[in-house]
């Protein structure tokens, strides 16, 4: 540091105010009141996102080209970023800050090309554990019971899952068509779960070959058998021949049986079933319809679905109740139907469809697939468990009345989603960590939740209370960012096939981005409340004072004044200004 | 060679001529066309000069101050309320030392909205460490152009060169345009001491305390005195090099004169009229152009004024409450003198309004009429 510089005549002196050495040794940080201090927040996206993956990161990493580790980032949280990036509803985009300004990042797809790219590369996980001894099984092979038994694994358990079926993914193996999650990708996810040490037992039926009572040797105990049971009709002829329901029609499919469907499909029903059993049967050369007794606002399927269905010419008929199923020959021949109108709204805040007297008519079908949702069967389950209408109530950790017993997925009170059922999976293996230690568990919410929205990371679970960086309880919305720092820029769309090539066969209808698409979409994140470093409050600062070293910015606070115009001219809200308290 | 053209091409020559480095400047009438021709030099390559277009006439300021602190040699031009609004950075631009030359076309400020002829705009500026030159033609426009970039960097402080609004901006006339070559050895290339260098950085004009700042603001009164001498060197080599020169004030047919009128400007020209005609009829009066304002030539006009008995100033201006700046600024000057001609002070031609031949044979006579001046400065050529 250099000594300050003594004039005693006016000669001495240059002819114009200039420097002629450091100022460094005037230390102007004494002149502060307020505080910079680089403070990340909470991205909307990984808020937004019920598995807690550290979107704003990856998408930061993807522009960086760094895709491998964007993908391992997400691995962190999620076993499953191949299969989220095609099926998952994506709350995270609908959460993006930049869907206020022009359009929401492409996270969904982001997620998909990150995955993708990492299948092509032949990418595995490293995992370094240390073993522990104690032995959890997990019922249910599906997002859950699978998110759940990756992350004991990686936690040092030994975990068994136990599987009904002759073949793992629950609903993501038998409920998804080929064309929304090829069985490709979905197998190298699961392989990639199976290889860090996870046994199977499948063919196993929970309820039919066991009972919890069978499950003595394991010291704590995942439920996830997931809501394979169809909702019946409750109309008359529904027993009939050509009759059956969505979820039995595309696990059979799906598991390469053949079914023979005539050409008339009334597939019944507004979910996301209904339209993966429209769009299946149409790919089977039938000419299905689908009928939903409220509107397209109310309807419950993903809106990328029913385009896509509309695009593929499937018919669907709004307002419309079946009534009664006419058989000849003992088969079904006809549906009769009843019009609706729209009442008051109901619990849910939908609309409530109310039958119109007399509005009676016919349709001729060759086959009804009813699709009007699905229910867990709890039967096997002790009452103690503590569970209501087909719903085990399990509490904030996951966590039911019997000691060690903990569930999720579709079988708890949460939205049935892939990505819930992920995030109750990655839930419940924290807590029942926190169990078999005997550990507190009360205060780890606010350690490693993201937002206020219930999203937890286990990555900060699993770093240990030092590594921690402090966890902001702010989320970052639209009103945060410096706007003017960004441009409008339009979300780039994936390239599907072509509707000809699609209805041909069972081939991915989504394409996917090339590298340079992804990279482009992925540089449209704001980044909203993390540092980038943009190097703007290095730019700005009047006082020299933000300090580049290696990958980070450090203030010298030496020399801040604290004047605050690095916070204001911060485009992503990563920094703030508190009160120096001296 | 000689060419037609308007006052504001002129400047644009003359910078062209000086080959300025970095021209950052906003339009405003009867401006305008300096900057636009500029613009066309530097688009078609006959001048390689960085043009910055800016959004306001203090970023233009700002502009050349960064421009010049950088070391380059720097041009600007403005008009009336641009030059209002420039008025903080006409301070840093001294208060730096930097050598920027700006062409100012005199123009009333409103309110009401004027755009016509007015010296107020650049007068009002007189005590923000700018030397002011004013021009009587187009041709000593484009020759005090030149000047101005010599002028400026040899005392490292800016110059500021003042034309009339329309008589001189938008009226063409020949001029005799120099040979690049000459130009090129009277005015070498500009080579600053300091200069803005990432590889040898220092902080320009930073805070300073009060155990300073008084010396800073010394050395700025040194170089503005100092630069009254050099203007007349720098006058005097534009003369051996071009075979023009200008003076810093032009007396003509004062031999002699027992009434002397002083003008600036174009008035002038009109006044070699009317001195002329008065002198045929037998009347002895001259004529003073002030053509150096800041720093004010004292000495120079004392000597011309030594055996006249009145003197009157014509100001195209007005210093409310006080009158006609050069009247004030010539009484200030002369007040220690044991001995001095009265000086009365004339108003004329605001907002444009013709000065004509009988506006100052008007003054003459009232002149005449008067044993004494009155206290404040008299409107001439008044609607009555």
């Amino acid at each position: 540091m250099s000594n300050q510089i003594i004039f005693k005549r006016e000669e001495e002196m240059p002819y114009l105010p200039i420097s002629l050495a450091s100022m460094a040794w005037n230390k102007t940080g004494n002149w502060r009141y307020l505080k910079p201090q680089f403070e990340n927040k909470i991205p909307p996206c990984n808020e937004g996102c019920p598995a807690g993956q550290d979107i704003e990161g990856a998408m930061f990493l993807i522009g960086e080209g760094k895709v491998l580790e964007a993908w391992e980032l997400f691995k962190e949280e999620n076993p499953f970023p191949g299969v989220c990036g095609r099926v998952c509803f994506h709350p995270c985009e609908s959460s993006c800050n930049r869907k206020d300004f022009d359009e929401a990042v492409s996270i969904n797809a982001l997620e998909r090309f990150l995955a993708d790219t990492a299948s092509r590369q032949g990418k595995r996980l490293s995992l370094k554990r240390e073993r522990r001894k104690e032995k959890i099984a997990v019922i249910g092979s599906g997002p859950a019971g699978l998110t759940c038994a990756y992350h004991l694994t990686r936690l040092g358990y030994g975990v068994t899952v136990f599987e009904s079926l002759p073949v793992l993914g629950g609903m993501l193996r038998v409920g998804i068509p080929e064309y929304r999650l090829p069985k490709k990708t979905l197998e190298e996810e699961i392989d990639q779960i199976l290889e860090l040490g996870v046994k199977v037992e499948v063919n196993a039926h929970f309820g039919r070959d066991f009972l919890l009572s069978d499950l003595k040797e394991y010291q704590a105990i995942f439920l996830a058998m997931g809501s394979h049971r169809s909702k019946n009709l409750g109309i008359p002829g529904e027993k009939a021949e050509g009759v059956m329901s969505g979820v039995e029609f595309l696990k059979d499919i799906n598991q390469g049986k053949e079914v023979r469907l005539g050409k008339r499909v009334a597939v019944i029903g507004g979910g996301n079933t209904a339209f993966d059993a429209a769009r299946t049967a149409l790919r089977l050369g039938a000419k299905p319809f689908i009928l939903y007794r409220r509107t397209r606002e109310e309807i419950p399927a993903l809106a990328a679905e029913i385009m896509e269905a509309e695009e593929e010419g499937i018919e669907i008929s709004y307002l419309v109740s079946p009534v009664r199923l006419m058989v000849e020959n003992g088969k079904v021949s006809r549906l009769e139907c009843l019009k609706n109108r729209l009442g008051p709204a109901d619990e849910d805040g939908r609309r409530r469809p109310i039958e119109i007297k007399g509005s009676n008519f016919f349709l001729e079908v060759d086959q009804v697939i009813a699709a009007i949702g699905e229910e867990a069967d709890l039967s096997a389950l002790p009452k103690k468990i503590g569970w209501k209408e087909n719903v085990i109530l399990a509490d904030e950790r996951g966590a039911t009345k019997q000691r060690g017993v903990f569930a999720g997925g579709d079988i708890i009170q949460q939205p049935r989603t892939v990505v819930h059922a992920i995030g109750s999976g990655k839930r419940a293996a924290i807590f029942i960590d926190c169990f078999l230690k005997g550990n507190q568990w009360e205060g780890l919410f606010d350690v490693l939740r993201i937002g206020e929205r219930g999203s937890l990371s286990i990555k900060r679970y699993l770093q240990g209370e030092e590594e921690r960086r402090p966890l902001s309880n702010k989320t970052v919305r639209l009103k945060d960012l410096n706007l003017d720092y960004f441009d409008y820029k339009k979300r780039k769309k994936m390239p599907k096939a072509q509707i000809s090539k699609r209805l041909e066969s069972f081939a991915e209808v989504n394409l996917g981005f090339s590298e340079e698409t992804a990279r482009e979409e992925a540089g449209r994140c704001f980044n909203c409340g993390v540092c980038n470093l943009c190097d703007n409050c290095y730019i700005f600062c009047p006082d020299v004072a933000i300090q580049k070293q290696d990958d980070s910015q450090v203030i010298d606070y030496d020399h801040c004044k604290g004047c605050g115009i690095c916070v204001e001219e911060c485009p992503r809200d990563a920094l703030v200004l508190v009160e120096e308290r001296k | 060679m000689k060419k037609i053209m308007v006052g504001n091409h002129a400047v644009s020559w003359g910078v062209m001529l000086s080959r300025a480095e970095v021209i950052s400047a906003y339009p405003i009438t009867p401006q305008t066309t300096i900057v636009e021709e500029l613009s066309v030099l530097c688009a078609d390559g006959r001048l390689k000069a960085k043009f910055i277009p800016v959004e306001s006439e203090h970023s233009a300021m700002a502009c050349c101050v960064g421009a010049s602190a950088a070391g380059v040699r720097t041009f600007t031009a403005t008009s009336g309320q641009g030059l209002a609004l420039m008025h903080e950075m006409l301070h840093w631009a001294s208060g730096a030392r930097l050598p920027i030359v700006m062409a100012t076309v005199n123009r009333a400020l409103g309110s009401p909205w004027n755009i016509w002829g007015e010296q107020t705009d650049s007068l009002a500026q007189r005590d923000t460490g700018w030397l002011q030159l004013y021009c009587e033609s187009n041709q000593e426009v484009l020759d005090t152009t030149i000047q101005a970039f010599k002028i400026a960097e040899k005392i490292q402080l800016p110059v500021m060169l003042n034309l009339d609004a329309f008589f001189l901006s938008h009226t063409a006339e020949a001029v005799e345009i120099p040979e690049q070559h000459v130009v090129d050895s009277f005015l070498p290339r500009y080579k600053p001491t300091y200069r803005l260098d990432p590889k040898d950085p220092h902080s320009f004009g930073c805070l300073t305390p009060p155990e300073y700042f008084m010396e800073f603001r010394y050395k700025i009164q040194q170089a503005m005195l100092y630069g009254q001498e050099v203007s007349r060197q720098v006058d005097e080599e534009f003369g051996q090099s071009f075979g023009r020169k200008y003076g810093l004030i032009e007396a003509y047919r004062c031999q002699g004169a027992d009434l002397i009128l002083v003008t600036s400007g174009t008035i002038s020209s009109t006044a070699r009229v009317v001195v002329d005609n008065l002198r045929d009829k037998g009347r002895k009066v001259g004529m003073v152009k002030v053509r150096l304002f800041r720093p004010f030539p004292k000495k120079e006009l004392l000597e011309v004024f030594r055996d006249a008995e009145k003197v009157a100033v014509v100001d195209r201006n007005v210093s409310f409450g006080v009158g006609g700046v050069f009247a004030h600024e010539l009484r200030a000057a002369f007040c220690n003198e044991k001995v001095h001609p009265p000086i009365f002070s004339y108003i004329a031609g605001l907002g444009g309004r013709d000065v004509t031949p009988q506006v100052l044979n008007d003054i003459v006579y009232q002149t005449y009429k008067r044993s004494w001046p009155e206290e404040q400065s008299v409107w001439v050529g008044m609607n009555t």
